[in-house]
């Protein structure tokens, strides 16, 4: 019954400080005739890597900075670009198969945080969420809500759509006061 | 005092995945429990899933910003993968995904905590 959806550990790294943070989860194609069950849920095992220094880590206090909002605002034009830019590169060509689809939604969700990353755009926390998916004649929908500070905060989302697959990146951005 | 000092040591730890876990499937159970895909409720369910899980997140009063994620899919034997990479302070955000399915469909909704200062 549950070679249905494959049980993904999700890693994370501590470190000092901002740290990266990733994990994905990911649901097999498999013949589901004949099976009659009720509602299932099921929830990843979670593996936090680094735990030594813990005790190492100070508690931290910030200075007040007195400063109100962002200096340099979130650039969504440009975040937009760099989704469609990865999504387009990895993704153009490519036909949907398990394995490589799984490697592929990790891999896409680390680049696009790297490349976030680097346009410095300080005191923002970034959250890219990426789907893969294979066109078979489904409906999917996928919604988000969030409860932010809607001045500061916001979004960038971008489909890619081919014959045989698709993809969906998010990235929400969060302004740290 | 005694009683404002623990108040004040509980909200300050990190994210607690497991407590957020039980929440959002309490919240996906009551929307969609028991009800077979269906094209034109799906919109209404996820956004419902969605508002759900985040009012009851949010009367746990912990000072967070929250973003909830919920993506439905109707069963053909496709295949869905998803990911996330979170650049955050990892001692006080954190997230949490559950996964969820029955006869005809699969939920998938996740759930990021950042804190707020």
């Amino acid at each position: 019954m549950s070679d249905l959806l494959k049980d993904k550990s999700q890693r994370r790294e501590k470190r000092a400080g901002k740290a990266p943070s990733e994990g994905s989860h990911g649901v097999r194609g498999k013949d589901t005739t004949g099976r009659t069950k009720d509602s299932i849920s099921t929830v990843s095992c979670l593996d936090e890597l680094g735990h030594q220094d813990d005790n190492a880590r100070m508690a931290v206090t910030m200075e007040n900075t007195y400063q109100l909002g962002p200096y340099k605002r979130f650039p969504v034009p440009a975040v937009t670009d760099i989704l469609k830019d990865v999504l387009t590169s990895y993704l153009q060509e490519e036909k949907y198969e398990v394995e490589w689809s799984q490697k592929m939604t990790k891999t896409i969700s680390e680049v696009i945080r790297a490349r976030v990353k680097d346009l410095m755009i300080p005191r923002y926390k970034i959250v890219v969420l990426v789907h893969i998916g294979e066109l078979a004649g489904q409906s999917m929908q996928i919604s988000s809500r969030c409860l932010w500070d809607a001045s500061n905060d916001t979004f960038v989302s971008y489909n890619f759509k081919n014959s045989s697959l698709f993809g969906v990146a998010n990235v929400y951005a969060v302004y740290f006061e | 005092m005694r009683g404002m000092d623990e108040y004040h040591n509980g909200n300050e730890g990190s994210f607690s995945s497991e407590e957020a876990d039980s929440v959002v499937k309490e919240c996906i159970e009551s929307v969609v429990g028991g009800d077979d895909y269906s094209q034109s409720q799906v919109n209404k369910w996820t956004a419902s899933i969605v508002e759900r899980c985040l009012t009851q997140l949010i009367k746990q009063g912990k000072p967070y910003k929250y973003i909830v994620t919920c993506a439905v899919m109707q069963k053909t034997g496709a295949g869905l993968h998803t990911a996330n990479s979170c650049y955050w302070d990892t001692a006080v955000d954190g997230s949490c995904t559950v996964r969820w399915e029955n006869r005809t469909m699969y939920c998938v909704v996740s759930v990021f905590a950042v804190a707020i200062a």
